[in-house]
């Protein structure tokens, strides 16, 4: 016979095995598996891309000066060539008593602002659920959503002239009382009223939406099999809309408290002076004023850095609690 | 009694009238099985009954009682709804337990309550889980464990079984019939399955654009419809419609179509019918096949002959229309081979006015 089997080349057995191997070895290399994963999907990391790079631009990049806050910075030498000072900034930092006194309002008038402004706009939403007349509902919250579309200039500006001691409607309805005009806006115990009030007025309405788009988002038969059970709308309220939007309302809480030294910024500005500085000055105003106003760049970074690192061990901690007590987090 | 009444029940939204006057008398512990095509109004009308939906028009009692403006929670009914309404917060005992912790029950009430219908619906073991963590047969046994566990005094099912695949339907509705046979509460089950409506219920209702068309049991449905509609809704395959014409034959009544006869009972209203053009029903089920050797037989093309085992679905056609036939097969396969027509004894074809659909009276197969 002219063909004798030939064991030496490819038999089926061969072939499968060697077809195991290579898969076996290409699986081993995270290279390759990133290449493979790369140019299967590599239209979704296309759409990703203009984000990647307003991220390294706006948010990496500057990361770069960060450096200054361990420097003894002068614009002259630049970033780089500037003295390593080690936590010299620090040190300084945390004997300013201006600082420490920053520090603090800021941590009060957070405190405030979440305490009084984390429930309205749920309280809000769930108000506005709760209106049967589209008519009123519609107009209703076209007029807390306008606030928010308001220049916060103009906004301190009303503030200010409402608050005003001679023509402000405040102190002319106090003037009615017969209470005597007082001057609201220098008088550092009620700034942090004045400011935390301002805020939910100006934003909680706003804020509202992702709540009401949340509740929108609950299915319908969940209430009419409740009604059927027998529960009043105070009851569905509690038991139903309340539990359904929980996830939001956590994630919700774990942003504003990863943002809770975030303190409007320009609101302050625009409503403290120097009589109120007392409660009224904040970390990022403190920052404003020894770096911008006062030049001390290097000074000024060390305080935003502190700011930015707290702002990260809260929300670390916030989200880690929210995943251990409720399968609720933001990653 | 808890029985369930509607007269002249009617639902308009605005100028639009979906549902138009349906008189309808549910017996206490009766299973009444709504059924139709969608958008006929099955929805519409068991909500009303539930009060979710506004009574138009028309009086709605329950027990004896005028329920009209009566809230859903006095009417003492439970609905169950298709995608199961669970609370995804809850477990599924804290689900179970929704409607009565509403009505403010002892806690010992509940635990207790909550357990027994565990038991029935054999949920014992998922009592911990969340909606989430169950498979769609389990949450189907939640929503109904939510119904029962208030005892009320009417069930009400909207298409409970429709997200289920068709294995967990069939075991699913044996679990219904045996929980009904078990609760007797009375119950109202909306579908538009005609196999569900056929095997859960009592008395069926088979509704068309907002109107009643007939009830009946099951079986009346099946053998004596009356109308096109009804006969063409209720039975798989569905049954074949034939037109033709009466005329006179030696033995009474015969319809002709094309070059075919068929001999027709001999029914008064059949007799005085003839030269009347009619529609004539004839059910899958109810032919002989025939081959070449068989006299009177009515000729059919076959296109193509479906084995499925014990039985074989023939699908033919007769004048250019499809017609389906079903037989068994077994002992028959040489005959199946050489089919070339059917026969059927003359009083198991309907014949419908073919302008109006409406059954010629006197026609009844016994059951
Ligand atoms: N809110 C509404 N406004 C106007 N028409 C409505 C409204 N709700 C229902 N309809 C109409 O009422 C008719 C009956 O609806 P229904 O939901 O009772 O149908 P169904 O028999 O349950 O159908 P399906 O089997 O698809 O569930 C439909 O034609 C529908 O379009
Ligand atoms: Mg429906």
């Amino acid at each position: 016979m002219s063909t004798d089997p030939d064991f030496t080349g490819p038999t089926t057995e061969n072939l499968v095995f060697d077809a195991a191997e290579a898969q076996r070895r290409r699986r081993g290399s995270t290279l390759v598996r990133i290449g493979d994963h790369l140019k299967r999907e590599w239209q979704l990391y296309a759409m990703l891309l203009p984000t990647i790079l307003w991220l390294i631009i706006f948010l990496y990049k500057p990361m770069y000066g960060l450096q200054i806050a361990f420097k003894d910075y002068s614009i002259f030498r630049g970033v780089a060539d500037s003295p390593w000072i080690g936590l010299e900034h620090f040190n300084t930092l945390f004997n300013n008593d201006q600082f420490l006194r920053a520090v603090k309002n800021t941590v009060i008038i957070s405190f405030y602002s979440l305490l009084f402004g984390f429930p309205m706009p749920i309280l809000l939403a769930l108000m506005f659920n709760e209106v049967l007349n589209q008519t009123f509902k519609k107009s209703a919250q076209t007029i807390v959503y306008l606030p928010h579309f308001i220049s916060s200039v103009i906004i301190a500006g009303i503030v200010i002239t409402a608050f005003s001691p001679s023509a402000g409607i405040v102190n002319t309805v106090l003037g009615w009382l017969g209470i005597d005009s007082i001057y609201f806006l220098t008088k550092p115990e009620w700034f942090r009223p004045i400011f935390v009030g301002t805020g939910i007025w100006q934003e909680a309405g706003f804020q509202s939406i992702v709540y009401l788009a949340a509740i929108a988002g609950v299915s319908p038969t969940l209430y009419e099999s409740a009604v059927v059970d027998g529960a009043s709308r105070w009851q569905m309220m509690w038991k139903i809309t309340v539990p359904s939007i929980m996830p939001t309302i956590i994630i919700m809480l774990i942003i504003r408290i990863g943002n809770i030294l975030e303190v409007s910024f320009e609101m302050i500005i625009l409503l403290y002076q120097p009589a109120t500085y007392e409660t009224a000055d904040v970390v990022n105003t403190f920052i404003y004023r020894q770096g911008l106003q006062g030049g001390q760049y290097d000074f000024a970074a060390a305080a935003g850095l502190f700011n930015a690192v707290v702002a990260f061990v809260l929300v670390m901690t916030a989200n880690t609690i929210s995943k251990r007590y409720s399968r609720t987090s933001l990653w | 009694m808890s029985g369930v009444s509607l007269k002249g029940i009617v639902k308009a939204y605005g100028a639009l009238q979906v549902v138009h006057g349906i008189d309808l008398e549910v017996q206490e512990k009766e299973f009444v099985v709504l059924v139709g095509p969608s958008g006929c109004g099955k929805s519409t009308t068991l909500r009303m009954i539930a009060g979710l939906e506004e009574i138009s028009d028309g009086d709605l009692t329950i027990d004896g009682r005028h329920v009209n403006r009566v809230a859903p929670k006095d009417r003492d009914v439970a609905m169950v709804f298709q995608n199961y309404a669970l609370y995804p917060h809850l477990n599924v005992a804290d689900n179970i337990a929704f409607g009565l912790r509403i009505r403010k029950e002892s806690k010992e009430t509940i635990a207790s309550s909550v357990e027994e219908v565990g038991g029935i619906l054999g949920l014992t073991p998922y009592l911990e889980r969340r909606p989430a963590d169950l498979s769609g047969g389990q949450r189907q046994r939640v929503a109904m464990g939510r119904a029962i566990v208030r005892r009320p005094k009417v069930f009400l099912f909207d298409e409970p079984l429709s997200n289920l695949d068709a294995k967990l339907r069939t075991q699913m509705r044996a679990e219904i019939k045996r929980l009904h046979k078990r609760l007797g509460v009375t119950s109202i089950y909306v579908t538009h399955d005609q196999v569900e409506a056929m095997t859960l219920a009592d008395r069926i209702v088979v509704m068309h654009d907002g109107r009643i068309e007939q009830i009946g049991s099951p079986m009346e449905l099946f053998l004596n419809p009356v109308n096109t509609f009804v006969a063409g809704f209720l039975g798989s395959p569905p049954m074949n419609m034939v037109n033709a014409r009466i005329v006179a034959g030696d033995l009474g009544p015969v319809a002709e179509f094309g070059d075919n006869k068929i001999q027709l009972d001999q029914v008064a209203s059949l007799q005085n019918s003839v030269g009347q053009d009619v529609v004539l029903g004839i059910r899958p089920e109810f032919v002989t096949v025939a081959d070449d050797t068989v006299p009177h037989r009515v000729s059919v093309e076959v296109d193509l002959i479906e084995t499925l085992g014990s039985e074989a679905l023939i699908h033919a056609s007769l004048q250019g229309d499809p017609f389906v036939i079903r037989t068994e097969t077994v002992g028959q396969m040489n005959v199946l081979d050489g089919i070339s027509g059917f026969t059927i004894a003359p009083h198991l074809i309907r014949v419908f006015d073919a302008k109006t659909g409406v059954s010629l009276p006197g026609q009844a197969v016994g059951q």
